[in-house]
């Protein structure tokens, strides 16, 4: 089944805004947008869903006049977007983007949030007001005279909604909101955001976050309106969903990875000597912290006194609330940063801030991927550190183009790293660090920004890949998947130390650091049953009654029908991954459209 | 007293490493000066300054305008002493107004080690490359009479380092004792085209942005082996590096534009800054030039 775009006719009174035939296109010949039309009303809740690169962040430009368009005409309010009315249209249109320091623009989180507000034309008593009370609907009002850049990643996130909030917009558009934040912080968005009582666009690729808050769903595909319908049709159809790379039902299929994980567990609480155990005491410990600790230049302390040993072959999460000291921990098993307290690797003396000896052996994938593509072409990118540790060309070439098949992408040697979609470029820095083929992998937030269907091609490449892995991510399910020991950090301490099976047992984890691991799995749940309306056909009986001719006779009464079709039925699953239909019965009423114009035959 | 001292070749051996020992005597300040440092965090509810305390100093509450048109004065006048004498009297007026305006010595001995290195090689160049003239005194260490070290070099890199260091200090109360939004007001009060304060108000921003994303770049490269050396691989990657930080901001550029734009951005920063101008402003401005002026014609008078 595929449904073609539907769009929602509205009364003219009501339309917020109104695009008619909008087409534009990029200076470098890119056709952005092409024959859009599009219709928002006041207080609608639109999900604008689609494959990178499908016009989305285009689309929200044109709506806050950004961009002009080429053909077409975009229309708030009635009035086309230009002059004048386009000036006071961006007063009352908050466009939040997705990197929070494009936004944060001001010396202080005061004087930016006033930003929007003085614009506007507010007195600075109300200025002060506006700003107090949306620093305070985001649970910053203690940092209100903070500079942006000494913030958390999810503190610049909040603040730079809060600089929206502040000019009480009417119509609210916000790109990938909730990208790389953990679940706390993504719950304040949550909460902020069914609050809001405006109009609201959410370009996301996290169903589970659009399916809590819009009604509507608006799906691009190359450039153009695919479907407009309601979100729920949209997350019931996983063939679309599926289309679009918003299906995320590998989440709930039963993994032979996690099989694996369960038996390795199983194995380790048989033979607590086997040397792979949290706290083993074993001469090949790949790495061993002891006491390490960490305190910036401001004197913040980030790491305290942490012990930790990972053994080879381990796969083991790092998990815990923005600021808990993750990617500091990181930065310090490179090597990178002047620690103090002990480092061992692979039994010899790190010494801090001299990390060589780690780099030749580890690979790490950061959370920003543009932050380790440097080179001009693919190959270069890939063959980088081959060449920095002295490889000959015809063995860079062997490595390099095993590394690039490993992460899917054979062929993309002279491709430009700097115009690959998203998913493709953390692939390509995947394969930059696999080029050593290194003994330890460390990736930070791996699938942020990803699509489901890219994440489903870098879950499938990571557990193939041999190598001890320390993963630091929010997303439970790579965690599950891809992990068999997991670490909770808190306040810069290694607060937990546990077996993964444990760490998703744990009922006091939220008293720790306030987050909610399991509250996604259960949304995703919810959609998953939705979903299921649309799976499953069967063969069966039903009665109804129907005008029907006999030869010449036409007429009417309730008769039997056998047959399969496609069949909608509501059934949720206990848990995720288990899967067991609902017993139906062979003979069921249920509605059957346009059924009196087929072809049947029955005793009469 | 003039002409050549012959002093034994030992001596070189302490003169070579003068540069080393000023520059590790302000690595040792900068120790000493660590101990100001506040443990915990600031409380972010209240407007800050730069550093924390010290905000009712006599500096901190002179008027941005009169405080920049004073200290910018004082610079230049700083910057025309001719003798090391008047040049260290001045330095000692600029530790007394840092201590004035109740600035951290951490921050003015971070910025004085900034410049240290590049300073200090003036203790060796100049006394070693100063063209002899009558009445100079130079040393010659034992045989190698082509190597002087000429002593009016010495007291020129002295002068240099002194007024250098001077006017450093004096950037500290100039620019840590009002925030940043209102010195750039003050100086678009002054006639500087606001276009210019609002692109080093937003500059100094993105300053930030563009140090962490150089020094996360930096990084990645370190970690996949990257080591600089003088070769043309190093040079390449090197090459790549900066493009690619260019490309970036550039991008960034783009962004933060469109930001400024969807925020109702109409080419100029809303910013309500008022100024008042009490009587205090004009005797400090008056006191500070005097004092300026005086250092003048002490410094004249010793000409004489």
């Amino acid at each position: 089944m595929h449904q073609l775009i539907k769009p929602v006719e509205l009364e003219h009174e009501d339309l917020l805004m109104q695009v008619e035939s909008l087409s534009y296109r990029y200076p470098d010949g890119t056709q952005a947008l092409a024959g859009i039309d599009l219709q928002v009303r006041a207080g609608d809740r639109i999900a604008l869903v689609g494959h990178n690169g499908s016009g989305k962040t285009t689309l929200v430009k044109q709506l806050c006049g950004l961009l002009q368009p080429d053909e077409g005409r975009v229309r708030y309010k009635g009035e086309q977007l230009s002059g004048e009315h386009l000036a006071s249209a961006r007063l009352e249109i908050g466009l939040l983007f997705q990197d929070p320091d494009d936004q944060l623009f001001g010396n202080s989180l005061y004087e930016d949030v006033a930003f929007g507000p003085r614009n506007q034309g507010l007195s600075e008593v109300d200025v002060d007001l506006a700003v107090r009370q949306a620093l305070r609907s985001v649970g910053l009002e203690d940092l209100l005279f903070k500079p942006p850049h000494a913030l958390s990643y999810g503190q610049k996130k909040r603040a730079a909604l809060a600089g929206l909030l502040a000019m009480r917009p009417s119509l609210l558009i916000l790109d990938e909101p909730t990208a790389n934040l953990d679940p706390a912080q993504e719950r304040i968005f949550l909460d902020l955001l069914k609050n809001y009582s405006g109009t609201l666009i959410l370009i996301s690729h996290d169903l589970i976050f659009l399916y809590e808050l819009c009604e509507r769903a608006l799906v691009l595909d190359r450039a153009r309106v695919h479907h407009d319908y309601a979100l729920k049709e949209l997350v019931e159809h996983r063939p679309s969903l599926r289309e679009h790379g918003l299906d995320f039902s590998f989440r709930f299929a039963e993994s032979r990875r996690r099989e694996e994980r369960v038996e390795v567990e199983r194995r380790k609480v048989r033979d607590p000597s086997d040397g792979t155990g949290p706290a083993a005491e074993n001469p090949s410990t790949l790495v061993d912290l002891r006491s390490l600790s960490y305190r910036y230049p401001d004197g913040t302390e980030a790491l305290r006194g942490i012990d930790l040993a990972i053994q080879p072959g381990e796969r083991l999460a790092l998990v815990g609330e923005n600021g808990a000291g993750k990617s500091t921990l990181l930065m310090c098993l490179l090597g990178i940063l002047p620690f103090s307290g002990e480092y061992l690797f692979t039994g010899k003396k790190i010494m801090p801030g001299k990390g060589r000896l780690v780099w030749q052996q580890t690979g790490m994938v950061f959370q920003d991927c543009a932050d380790q593509l440097v080179c001009p072409s693919c190959y270069d990118e890939v063959a980088f550190a081959p060449r920095q540790f002295g490889l000959d060309e015809a063995q860079i070439r062997i490595q390099v183009e095993m590394a690039l098949k490993m992460v899917k992408l054979d062929g993309f040697d002279d491709r430009v790293p700097l115009h690959l979609s998203g998913g493709e470029r953390k692939r390509l820095a995947l394969a930059s660090v696999l080029s050593l083929q290194p003994q330890l992998l460390i990736l930070d937030e791996p699938t942020a920004g990803l699509d489901p269907q890219g994440e489903e091609l870098l879950l499938d490449i990571l557990s193939e890949i041999d190598a001890t892995l320390i993963l630091v991510s929010h997303d439970i399910f790579f965690v599950r998947e891809l992990t068999e020991r997991t670490l909770v950090m808190h306040a810069g301490q290694i607060a937990l130390d546990y077996s993964t099976t444990d760490f998703f047992n744990d009922k006091n984890l939220t008293s720790l650091n306030g987050l909610d691991y399991t509250y996604r799995d259960q949304c995703a749940l919810q959609i998953r049953a939705l979903q299921h309306r649309h799976e499953h056909a069967h063969r069966h009986k039903h009665l109804h009654e129907h005008d029907h001719r006999h030869g010449e006779l036409v007429h009417q009464h309730p008769h039997e029908h056998e047959h399969e079709h496609c069949h909608t039925y509501v059934h949720r699953h206990a848990e995720a991954g288990a899967h067991q239909h609902p017993a139906q019965s062979e003979y069921h009423e249920h509605e059957h459209p346009g059924h009196e114009q087929d072809d049947h035959d029955h005793s009469h | 007293m003039s002409g050549t001292l012959q002093v034994s070749i030992l001596w070189l051996l302490p003169l070579l490493l003068l540069p080393l020992a000023v520059y590790s005597g302000f690595r040792m300040l900068i120790g000493i000066a660590r101990k100001e440092q506040g443990e915990g965090e600031r409380d972010w509810s209240v407007p800050q300054l730069e550093f924390e305390g010290g905000e009712s100093s006599p500096v901190h509450r002179w008027d941005v305008r009169f405080k920049l048109a004073s200290f910018l004065i004082l610079a230049f006048v700083i910057v025309s002493l001719q003798h090391p004498q008047t040049a260290l009297a001045a330095l000692m007026l600029a530790l007394l107004g840092y201590r004035l305006a109740a600035i951290p010595w951490r921050r003015g001995f971070k910025r004085l080690l900034g410049m240290a290195g590049f300073l200090s090689m003036f203790l060796l160049m100049l006394p070693l490359t100063a063209v002899r003239h009558s009445g100079d005194l130079v040393l010659v260490f034992g045989s190698i009479d082509w190597l002087g070290f000429n002593l009016r070099g010495l007291d020129l890199a002295i002068l240099i380092i002194l007024r250098a260091a001077t006017v450093a200090l004096l950037m500290e109360p100039l620019l840590a004792t009002a925030p940043l939004p209102v010195t750039l007001a003050g100086l678009a009060r002054m006639g500087v085209p606001r276009r210019l304060t609002e692109l080093l108000l937003i500059s100094h921003r993105y300053l930030y942005v563009f140090l962490h994303e150089a020094r996360r770049m930096q990084i990645g490269m370190e970690v996949r082996g990257f080591r600089k050396s003088t070769s043309l691989a190093t040079l390449r990657s090197v090459g790549n590096y900066v493009g690619m930080l260019f490309v970036r901001s550039f991008e960034r550029t783009e962004r933060v534009h469109a930001a400024m734009l969807a925020r109702g951005y109409q080419g100029y920063w809303p910013q309500p800054i008022s100024f008042n101008v009490m009587p205090a402003d004009y005797l400090k401005a008056a006191a500070l030039i005097g004092l300026g002026l005086l250092l003048v014609i002490c410094d004249q008078f010793m000409v004489g």
